[in-house]
């Protein structure tokens, strides 16, 4: 008896302290029927909530207490996941309290197994996570904010080195030229050191441009048909230059079952293979750097390459080797200042491989020689990919571009003269406009096949100008081919963005643009095309050079360009003079009023006129003088002295422009 | 669809066909989740129909490479795959079951290709979630927003929270392995635009144009779609008939299966 009784005693107290856990548990609880009723609600819930009970109890739905937002969810997905899984674990939810402010809470329901399957019900635990909810609000503000700050610096990383590259690549121009004057022996390794400085600056811009693009994931993967024997090729002839001066024998083996017609991105795989031999040429003084391709496995339809890059040089010492892959670095001071180099083209490499999800691997022996080699997975193509073919003179003049219409787009004169030029030698339709705006009005008038359009122009550019026209209702869309000072394939997925098909770099070969213009006619070709093409430059010109003033002019760029046909070169010539003469007269008037503004568009426009003709002093003294005219005091002496070599320069080159 | 092909039709909107008899019954879910939606209705049917189940675009196992914000702003181009499944599957003499947002769909696909179908049967229609003057659909536009706001939001992702743990779960023996862990979670994205082009649609119009018999089934106390909402319906539509369901909630379909059953049996 007494036994029982302290059992019943220990059962009640045990009870007592459940349903005293139940309403004091650190976390709400409460438990509701099928339609969502609320059935009890425990003390801590209640308090949290700021309502009694008896508000609730069978008196107010779950979901009721839900914001809008969390009634629909708890409608249209929480309550069917319930139903088919039997409970649901920490789904987030915000409770409206009785003083409206809001709840944070992780929610857990399971259901409550019941015999009668019509009176199913639910009981849901509830966790208080507001604080939680705050420091992470706070952490994902912070993150955003360091997110949209690194963006603004690659952003910014970005514009600045393409804004220096643009005055850079004059630089380099006029270095260029100024070596091809007659110097004295300090002028001529001044003039060498210039263009050595210009160029490394150049390749330094070039990748910190690159590497801003890869670390903001701005770059992608291409898949493009392409031909690996014609890759290396152009490869091992652009290399054999460097490496002959420097003694060295350059090689490039293809296992012979490799298959030559691949799907993947050759230009990646040309810029990794560029930065490793080039490499490899720069840290060897003897001996030989070899680049080697092996099939590392085979399927049906794709293929694994093993791709070799071996030096005979200098070598890597092995407690730097881990270091090489790091921006800026290289193995030590003293090489850098040696051998040159940026340091970013390992750097560049190995992230251009880990989108292929590979990886670069380095052996290296000091003074022995290093060894790059990693792999890549390509599609094999279907079709072969033929190398490309030089087109033929006959082509050039055979071809027949039909009705195809053509729109040419730029702000200065000059490039859309020279395009002009082609175009009629051609027989090709078309139009001009030196401006975005007048382009898209001319598109809503007229229909055109292609356009010719320039990347960098003031108020609405390149880019602006496709995406508007790509916006346009048009019974056929255009093809947009870019002309752009961009070098590589770095605008290509700002390209594809801007809907624009295929680009070309400026100043360009008529042969680039014949075939962009005879591939955009053949859809098929259209896709194979590349970004950046390799051009053979016409053999043998057997039209008698005009001799003339050597100093102040020549043809030979016309030449090349005509390819032989003198009735081509008797055109350029022509237009060239016609050219030449307006040009006189701008300068005429812009020196009588020493109009400065009027000298920098003369300039401006004439300078692709100049460059064609290599009119290299006329360019030079057009320079000086509105360099001279910007002096202050005014030079009187010196502006007429100037004016005049202007004047015989003009008279010259008109005059010889003018015999036959 | 117009690139693909016979047999991706069948893959990509996650087609799967079941019964033993031959004329179609056509079962379409609702926003949130996927055709599992159904899986304690479609059993009183598959004895006298041919039943056939899909998942839309963008939920359940659906190719959600086919998914794309611009092509699914408006829920026209869910009534447009609607109507390429039934060709696909050359289904004629279709009973069509929409659930929730679907009803309107298929009211759209009515629109389209009124030949297809024979029947519709509405579980929780609303032509227009947003009240109107003259109109109560049961929210303001205020809610609306603010549901939109929540999605945007992305804490915590709802759908992502809602992916299911499939355990043993002897308790559930009906929960077949073909439950894959697809029902109710969705791309948050995609949660978000379909939200959008479902809670912001208005489709008082085109119910006016349905001609065929169609049952409405209202739950009593449903905040998506309340009574009166499901009233307007039934008065739109000339042919109709309103069963107001026991159950409540957005989802008679499960959590009172039978009735629902009992309601579609007694209509066909």
């Amino acid at each position: 008896m007494n036994n029982n009784k302290e059992s019943k005693k220990e059962n009640s107290m045990r009870l007592k302290s459940a349903l005293d856990l139940y309403d004091n548990a650190p976390c709400g609880s409460v438990s509701f029927q099928n339609d969502g009723l609320i059935l009890d609600i425990n003390k801590t819930l209640a308090v949290w909530l700021g309502y009694s009970k008896e508000e609730l109890i069978r008196k107010r739905t779950l979901p009721s207490l839900f914001k809008i937002g969390g009634q629909i969810f708890f409608e249209t997905h929480f309550f069917p996941l319930i139903k088919m899984q039997g409970f649901i674990k920490e789904v987030y939810f915000d409770i409206v309290k009785k003083d409206k402010s809001t709840l944070h809470s992780l929610i857990n329901v399971r259901e409550i197994p019941h015999s009668d399957n019509q009176n199913i019900s639910y009981q849901a635990t509830i966790l208080d996570i507001s604080d939680r909810w705050h420091y992470e609000n706070e952490l994902l503000k912070a993150k955003q904010l360091a997110e949209a700050e690194s963006k603004a610096k690659a952003d910014f990383l970005a514009t600045i080195s393409h804004e220096i590259r643009t005055p850079l690549n004059s630089i380099l121009g006029i270095g260029n030229l100024l070596h091809q004057t007659p110097l004295n022996k300090n002028q001529k390794e001044y003039a060498r050191l210039l263009l050595h400085s210009s160029e490394h600056l150049l390749s330094l811009v070039n990748n910190l441009l690159d590497l801003s693009k890869l670390e903001a994931k701005k770059i992608v993967l291409e898949h493009v048909p392409f031909n690996i024997v014609e890759l290396t090729n152009i490869l091992q002839q652009t290399f054999s230059v460097r490496a002959n001066e420097k003694g060295i024998k350059l090689s490039v083996e293809i296992q012979e079952n490799t298959p030559h017609s691949l799907i993947g991105d050759p230009v990646k795989l040309n810029q990794i293979l560029t930065n490793l031999i080039g490499n490899a040429i720069k840290f060897t003084k003897k001996g030989m750097v070899s680049l080697s391709i092996s099939v590392e496995k085979n399927t049906k339809s794709e293929v694994c390459l093993h791709f070799k890059v071996k030096d005979t040089g200098i070598g890597i010492p092995k407690e730097k080797l881990e270091f090489i892959f790091q921006e800026f670095s290289q193995a030590s001071y003293d090489v850098s200042v040696e051998f040159g180099g940026t340091g970013l083209g390992l750097t560049i490499s190995k992230k251009l491989l880990e989108m292929h999800q590979s990886n670069l691997n380095v052996t290296s022996e000091l003074n022995v020689g290093s060894e790059f080699s990693f792999n890549i997975w390509y599609t094999k193509s279907q079709t072969s990919i033929p190398k490309k073919e030089t087109i033929g003179t006959d082509n050039l003049k055979n071809h027949n571009f039909n009705s195809l219409k053509v729109l040419v787009v730029d702000d200065n004169p000059a490039n859309i003269f020279i395009a002009a030029q082609y175009l009629d030698l051609w027989k090709i339709t078309y139009k001009t406009a030196n401006s975005g705006l007048k382009a898209i009005n001319l598109i809503k008038k007229y229909d055109f096949d292609i356009i010719l359009l320039d990347l960098q122009m003031p108020k609405m550019n390149g880019y602006e100008v496709a995406k508007k026209i790509r916006k346009l209702k048009l019974n056929l869309q255009p093809v947009i081919i870019a002309f752009s000072a961009s070098a590589k394939s770095e605008v290509s997925s700002e390209l594809l963005e801007a809907g624009i098909n295929d680009h070309l770099p400026k100043p360009f070969q008529p042969i680039q643009l014949f075939e962009l213009l005879r591939d955009c006619q053949n859809p098929i070709k259209k896709k194979n095309s590349l970004y950046s093409k390799s051009i053979k430059k016409p053999k043998n010109n057997t039209i008698t050079s005009i001799k003339t003033n050597v100093e102040s002019f020549n043809l030979e760029r016309f030449q090349k360009m005509a390819n032989n046909k003198p009735e081509y070169l008797k055109k350029f010539r022509l237009s060239t003079l016609d050219a030449l003469i307006s040009y006189q007269k701008d300068f005429k008037k812009a020196i009588k009023t020493k109009d400065i503004n009027a000298l920098s568009d003369l300039i401006h426009k004439s300078t692709m006129s100049l460059y064609y003709i290599q009119a290299d002093p006329l360019s030079d003294l057009l320079n000086e003088c509105r360099r001279i005219l910007t002096e202050e005091p005014e030079n009187k002496s010196l502006i007429i002295k100037n004016k005049k070599k202007i004047k015989d320069e003009f008279t010259i080159i008109i005059n010889g422009l003018k015999k036959e | 669809m117009k690139t693909s092909n016979h047999k991706d039709i069948d893959r990509i909107f996650n087609v799967n066909i079941r019964g033993n008899g031959t004329r179609p019954m056509l079962f379409a879910h609702g926003y949130g989740c996927d055709q599992n939606m159904f899986r304690f209705i479609y059993p009183y049917f598959e004895k006298d129909y041919k039943i056939i189940l899909f998942d839309y675009i963008g939920s359940g196992k659906s190719d959600l490479s086919e998914y794309s914000n611009e092509k699914y702003n408006s829920l026209d181009n869910y009534a447009d795959d609607i109507i390429t499944i039934c060709n696909h599957l050359k289904l004629k003499d279709i009973i069509f079951v929409g659930h929730s947002v679907s009803a309107m769909i298929g009211v759209l696909a009515f629109n389209k290709s009124p030949q297809l179908f024979s029947k519709m049967i509405m579980i929780g229609p609303s032509p227009r979630y947003i009240n109107d003057i003259d109109y109560n659909g049961g929210f303001e536009e205020s809610s609306i927003m603010e549901l939109l706001e929540t999605l945007d939001s992305n804490y915590l992702g709802w759908s992502k929270s809602m992916a299911p743990v499939i355990m043993g779960n002897s308790d559930k023996p009906h929960l077949g392995e073909e439950l894959s862990n697809s029902f109710c979670s969705t791309d948050p994205e995609i949660a978000k635009n379909f939200a959008r082009v479902t809670f912001l649609s208005d489709n008082r119009q085109d119910i006016k144009k349905v001609t065929v018999p169609c049952l409405i089934l209202q739950c009593k106390n449903d905040v998506i779609a309340p009574v009166e909402v499901g009233e307007y319906t039934s008065k739109s539509i000339k042919n109709s008939t309103l069963k107001i369901l026991n159950a409540t909630g957005h989802c008679p379909n499960l959590s009172a299966p039978e009735e629902t059953a009992e309601a579609i049996e007694q209509f066909l």
